[in-house]
């Protein structure tokens, strides 16, 4: 069983959180053609590789992002929603 | 008048606990056998605390409005601090932090908090009803780590986990906060949880209390053991 | 009954002084307390426990270690045991698994005379067709074929799991083990130590030392001074799995262990060789022989021919000869045996060795059901020997050809096995990150190499722990063995039955036709052939199998390579996985005041409801009084168990604005409205009510069934959209009572309070905080049924007093409590949709004319684009009312179909007999053009039936909402 590193409550068992899917960035709503608008929400990258993912800590609620190597399952880093959706965020890919 | 209930009052009825006045608070005091109950709480026992107060507050003021008001704040999330009358600070993130009031003196803390709550919410600390919202029970003894190794899955053993320590986990399925505090030497895990699955989680610490030979005890075990070490 | 014990010091294991009576196959045998059912048995000169899986033929245990299927009996109320492991106790009645008829006389053994027509591949190859006829044969094959029965009338058992921590774990008590569980308890790690047997030790509790090796009694005595070394013994360690997290099970108990870094010594497996009738009991390897001396006190032959690859041959027949049995012969398969210490000391007491030959073929004993000979011949090359040599009679056959890395676990963890060059045996190659091995495992062949190795693993973890950065493995060194014969021993026979898969009865030839059939690859070739499928899972097999494929292909067992290895590693009982299951109830404050007042609970997610009060029997009349009492005087329902979320701060209208479809903006303080949420597809998600407690503070409920997934959700747009706003879920700390019926002002007013419950004052969707009874309570003048109606949320510790009190108040207004059944007919006679009931994955607002729920000025909302585009594509369907005007036909049932002609158009979500419309009412999904009031749908019930529908306009009950607005 996995451990994932949670930014609040340090290594704890994969048990305890549940995966919120891939960090997508969500078209305009207002200018996407609705062909643009299905991708977004029914086509998934599913990549090999490090991939950034959502996940949610169960036990406090607390939601997070995680840079994951789906290839090898592993964790690279961990980090606060507010990295990239905070005043100051830098997005930046993987 | 209605009274607060503990969400467990049936089960302790049941148990034969004699439910008198501590504090403002009704409690079970104990359950018949104090002797037998003050060498449980050294061994393994587990005593029902919902009824005494306790308040959450959440916010980005929360920190600063705490600390006008004289609470000491650890720095880091999950860890708590004791107050000088015996409540219990415990930080569950950044930004939130969980009051748990003495459990050995008349509470003056959280009233006074919870008087407050207006004033908090201008500064964006917002109170969280926690005495209705989370159970309260207390877990003690030489045998508590080995005991909540059976239903939860932090090491919660004093090498890992010492007094001062918060765990915000899982046990037995069910979202919870587990606090140690200790008693001079003997452990002592405060345990906090869905009020609605309190009779469960009462239940499920029973069973897993029984290879140990654990019992529930009275509060006033807990004032034994508290006397003990002072 | 016990001819066979050897004198002490032998027997370590057993209590002389407690004999043990029990009974196999129906006859009583006695024991020592110590023994398992397989040593008491060979104490009694019986070696013959079971009969084999798909040709019967009679089988024992070949390792006397828990391994194969062999030695799999029935207890009484426990199938598939291993009788070389489970020890007897008194009274316990054993079975042979596997016969028809009993061990002596299987009358399925005639599937023998069968064979060839059982071929390799048999069960997908026969009983296919034609179609249908698996049925008749699956009853057959599973009697047959099955292994042990389970016991209907079992006992439950308590099992249960307990998480364990330690810095490192090893796994393995043995020579390695103990070196290294002793050198990190040594540097006050926190070790735990894990052996499968009941002592520590492994192999020293039973092999023969030579001189000057380390003795048992130090190794365990400087483990056992450690306090920070746990050693569990009987104890199988049967998972590795991701961030080393070990799977231990120890009687009933499942332990969890997470370590930091793990040392596997989990030892070897000594191997069988491949010839004719290599299956027959007393067949056994040598550590097996070794077993039954030293642990058991068992004589294990009379006579014996010992098949050799190594020097563990010869210690072994050194070993018997000290004990009484006769060695005929120790026939050596190499042409030129090296002298080891061992083979010289057989020499010197003058053994009669013969040196490349091997056993060509075993005999049947003919007046038992185990060996009585073995035919010796001359090695001819790799594979093959003379027809012809010397027949040697013998009660026992004692092979040692090689041992196997025992290296399943280390295998699941992710480290590689290869046999190097031209070699059988698999070696260790690579390790994963903080893994280390030691040991026979790790490929030490003396005891010594074993504790140099077990130190080196325990400083290199030490090492890893005081500085995780994680580093490459090294493997451990070992000195190239020479003792192996050049070239596996496998003998194919013309006649067949050589066996290398005794759990599922393969033979060479059939793993040769299986790759002559195109089954080349290992993993098809297994589950092709079932070879290594067994309950040994190739421990035993899977080095033969490699070889004769290797053979076969003309290539080297390196190139053949291994199947995967998955948990677990040893057959573990379902009882242990299930353990003590964990399964949260939710209960609201109120449930023993239902419970008391006969209420019939049921369950809605976690939580437990009152469905109606009153006897299971009455239900139909209990649920009709309910629901007049509601419509005509006054009733109340416990609806603690809706969620409850407080969203406050500057924010809190703007993230509300965003999550839910209407808006929120016009909406004053102490006044509540509705709020839908769809989610980024326009699929409906919730429902429940806004309502706003102070400009920047919101009360939102939710359904019963949507709040647990509600809260995440919320969380994460606010996560996304990092407003300045708080969002708690108080769902456990507010009870919530709906007092609903013309009279349920009177009764607040009755019980006291200082809220202004007039309709001016307090008006339908009104949100008003107060005191009732002296409880603070939030009141929200809304109605889920379509009468006067209240919700009252009080704080949870004071909801049971609170509902004791309106009761009270009540009851000279007839106050009745309600149940959800009651309330799912008073809510569809006033035609409320249920999200989850009347929607689907599907549902997007539209279908269910919510569309007045969508803030349409509203710049944007999850949903919203969604939602606009499946509007721009017309509606498939939509959801509307219905009645049954024949108040004589059966009344719907939820689920059943809306059809027109012979297409399905819709379907009902909700069904009634309406007790104040006098009859049958619903909501149904119909095509958009039977949408209009009036259309006449035709529903399909059971049994085929066609009922009668028209379309009516909601709601059914009060159309002008007169009453809710009393």
């Amino acid at each position: 069983m996995k451990v994932m590193p949670c930014p609040l409550n340090g290594p704890r068992p994969i048990q305890e959180f549940t995966c919120g899917g891939e960090v997508v960035a969500p078209p305009d709503p207002d200018h996407a053609d609705a062909e643009a608008w299905a991708d977004y929400l029914f086509l998934h990258d599913n990549a090999a590789g490090v991939v950034r993912e959502w996940w949610y800590h169960v036990p406090t609620s607390f939601w997070f992002i995680a840079d994951r190597d789906t290839v090898t399952d592993e964790i690279v880093r961990t980090f606060l929603p507010r990295e990239l959706f905070g005043p100051d965020a830098q997005p930046d890919r993987p | 008048m209605v009274e607060p209930r503990s969400p467990i009052d049936d089960a302790l009825r049941a148990a034969g606990g004699s439910i008198g006045e501590h504090a403002g608070a009704t409690v079970v005091i104990d359950y018949g056998d104090p002797d037998e109950e003050a060498e449980a709480a050294r061994g393994l026992g587990l005593a029902d605390l919902s009824p005494l107060p306790r308040v959450g507050f959440r916010g980005p003021g929360a920190r600063e409005w705490l600390t006008a008001w004289g609470v000491d704040l650890p720095d880091e999330p999950n860890r708590a601090c004791i107050q000088p009358d015996g409540a219990i600070a415990v930080t569950r993130s950044w930004t939130e932090v969980l009051v748990l009031g003495s459990t050995q003196s008349a509470d003056s803390l959280c009233a006074r908090l919870e008087a407050g709550t207006s004033d908090a919410h201008r500064a964006r600390a917002y109170s969280l009803p926690r005495f209705d919202g989370l159970f309260w029970f207390a877990l003690t003894g030489a045998s508590a780590a080995d005991c909540l190794a059976k239903i939860c899955g932090v090491d919660m053993r004093e090498t890992a986990f010492s007094s001062g320590s918060v765990a915000q986990t899982s046990l037995a399925r069910l979202n919870a906060v587990i606090v140690r505090v200790d008693a001079g030497a003997t452990p002592l895990f405060h345990l906090l949880g869905d009020s609605a699955s309190a009779e469960y989680a009462w239940a499920s610490l029973l069973d897993a209390m029984q290879e140990f030979d654990g019992r529930p005890v009275g509060l006033r075990a807990l004032h034994a053991l508290a006397r003990e070490f002072k | 009954m016990t001819r066979e014990r050897l004198p002490h010091p032998a027997g370590s294991r057993i209590d002389r002084t407690r004999p043990v009576t029990f009974e196999f196959e129906g006859r009583d045998y006695t024991g020592y307390a110590g023994d398992t059912i397989a040593s008491a048995l060979a104490a009694s000169g019986v070696w013959c426990l079971s009969r084999s899986f798909k040709l019967h033929r009679p089988r024992g245990s070949f390792g006397f270690a828990g391994d194969e299927a062999g030695s799999l009996v029935q207890l009484a109320t426990e199938p598939n045991v291993h009788a070389d492991t489970r020890r007897i106790e008194p009274g316990m009645r054993v079975q042979a698994q596997n016969t028809v008829g009993g061990l002596e006389r299987d009358w399925a053994a005639l599937l023998g005379h069968f064979e060839r027509f059982l071929p390799v591949g048999f069960y997908y190859k026969a009983f296919y067709k034609p179609r249908g006829v698996w049925n008749w044969w699956e009853k057959i094959i599973r009697r047959t074929a099955g292994l042990g029965r389970v016991d209907r009338g079992w006992e439950p058992e308590y099992f249960d799991k307990a998480y364990a921590y330690c810095d490192v774990a090893v796994i393995g008590g043995g020579a390695a083990g103990l070196a290294a569980a002793t050198a990190c308890g040594a540097q006050r790690l926190d070790v735990l130590l894990v052996e499968r047997e009941p002592e520590l030790g492994g192999w020293l509790t039973y092999g023969r030392q030579g001189p000057g090796d380390s003795t048992l009694d130090d190794l365990r005595g400087r483990v056992q001074a450690l306090p920070s070394v746990r050693v569990m013994t009987s104890a199988i360690c049967t998972g590795w799995y991701g961030d080393n997290w070990l799977a231990v099970a120890q009687g009933n108990r499942l332990h969890k262990v997470r370590a930091k870094s793990v040392i596997a010594c989990t030892g070897g497996t000594s191997q069988p060789a491949v010839f004719r009738n290599n299956d027959l009991p007393g067949i056994v390897s040598a550590t097996a022989a070794q077993r039954l001396i030293r642990h058991h006190g068992v004589r294990p032959g009379r006579r014996a021919v010992v098949l050799a690859a190594g020097d563990e041959g010869y210690a072994a027949a050194l070993d018997l000869a000290e004990n009484g049995t006769d060695v005929a012969a120790v026939v050596d398969c190499r042409p030129d045996p090296p002298a080891g210490p061992m083979a010289s000391e057989a020499e010197a007491r003058g053994h009669r060795i013969l040196s490349g030959h091997t056993v060509r073929e075993a005999g049947r004993d003919p007046q038992r059901l185990q060996v009585g000979g073995a035919l010796v011949t001359r090695v001819t090359g790799p594979g093959s020997c003379a027809a012809d040599g010397e027949r040697i009679d013998c009660d026992l056959l004692v092979v040692a050809v090689g041992v196997a890395p025992a290296g399943g676990l280390l295998a699941q963890a992710g480290a590689k096995f290869r046999p190097s060059a031209a070699e059988a045996v698999p070696r260790l190659a690579s390790l994963p990150d903080h893994a280390f091995a030691a040991g026979v495992v790790a490929g030490a062949a003396t005891v010594d190499e074993a504790l140099a190795q077990g130190e080196q693993a325990a400083q290199a973890a030490a090492t890893e722990i005081a500085d995780p950065s994680p580093a490459t493995h090294a493997i451990p060194e070992v000195r190239d063995s020479n003792e192996s014969a050049p070239f596996w021993p496998v003998f194919p026979h013309p006649e067949g039955h050589e066996f290398v898969d005794l759990d599922e009865d393969v033979t060479v030839r059939e793993i040769e036709d299986a790759l002559a059939e195109g089954y080349e690859d290992i993993e098809l070739l297994k589950r092709y052939s079932t070879v290594g499928m067994g309950p040994s899972q190739g421990r035993l097999s899977a080095i033969a199998t490699a070889a004769v494929t290797a053979a076969a292909r003309d290539t080297t067992s390196a190139e053949v390579g291994a199947t995967t290895r998955r948990p677990p590693a040893a057959p573990t009982r379902f009882g242990l996985f299930a353990g003590r299951g964990f399964q949260p109830v939710r209960h609201t404050p109120m449930h023993r005041w239902h419970v008391g007042a006969g209420a019939q609970m049921m369950t809605a997610g976690l939580w437990m409801r009152p469905a109606f009060y009153g006897r299971p029997d009455d239900r139909a009349d209990a649920i009709a009084d309910e629901v007049l009492a509601v419509r005509r005087a006054v009733g109340l329902i416990d609806v603690s168990t809706l969620g409850g979320f407080d969203i406050r701060g500057p924010d809190a209208l703007e993230f509300l604005e965003r999550a839910y479809t209407p808006s929120f903006r016009r909406l004053r303080v102490g006044r509540a409205r509705y709020a839908l949420l769809t989610d980024e597809q326009g699929v409906v998600v919730d429902d429940g009510v806004a309502a706003r407690l102070r400009p920047d503070h919101f009360y939102v409920t939710a359904s019963t069934s949507g709040a647990e997934q509600l809260y995440p959700l919320l969380l994460w747009y606010q996560a996304q959209w990092q407003l300045d706003v708080d969002i708690a879920d108080v769902t456990p700390a507010y009870g919530a009572i709906n007092i609903a019926g013309p009279k349920a002002r009177r009764v607040l007013e009755k019980l006291g309070t200082d809220i202004d419950c007039s309709p001016e004052a307090c008006p339908y969707l009104a949100a008003r905080t107060g005191t009732l009874a002296g409880v603070d309570v939030r009141l929200l003048r809304i109605g889920f049924v379509g009468e006067l109606g209240y919700e009252i949320h009080p704080p949870a510790s004071q909801s049971l007093g609170l509902w004791e009190a309106l009761i009270d108040a009540g009851r000279e207004y007839g106050i009745r409590p309600f149940g959800v059944e009651a309330q799912r007919v008073l809510r569809l006679e006033k035609g409320h949709v249920i999200v989850t009931q009347d929607t689907d994955g599907l549902t997007h607002p539209h279908e269910v004319d919510l569309g007045w729920a969508l803030g349409r000025r509203k710049p944007f909302f999850v949903g919203k684009r969604s939602i606009e585009i499946l509007r721009d594509k017309g509606l498939a369907r939509r959801l509307v009312g219905y009645a049954v005007p024949d108040r004589n036909a059966p009344v719907p049932e939820e689920g059943h179909l809306v059809v027109r002609g012979g297409e399905i158009t819709g379907r009902v979500t909700s069904s009634a007999w309406s007790p104040v419309l006098d009859q049958a009412i619903g909501l149904a999904y119909v095509a958009p053009e039977q949408a209009e009031v009036g259309s006449i749908i035709a529903i399909k019930a059971a049994g085929g039936r066609l009922i009668e529908a028209e379309v009516a306009r909601l709601p059914f009950y009060d159309p002008d909402n007169t009453r809710q607005a009393m």
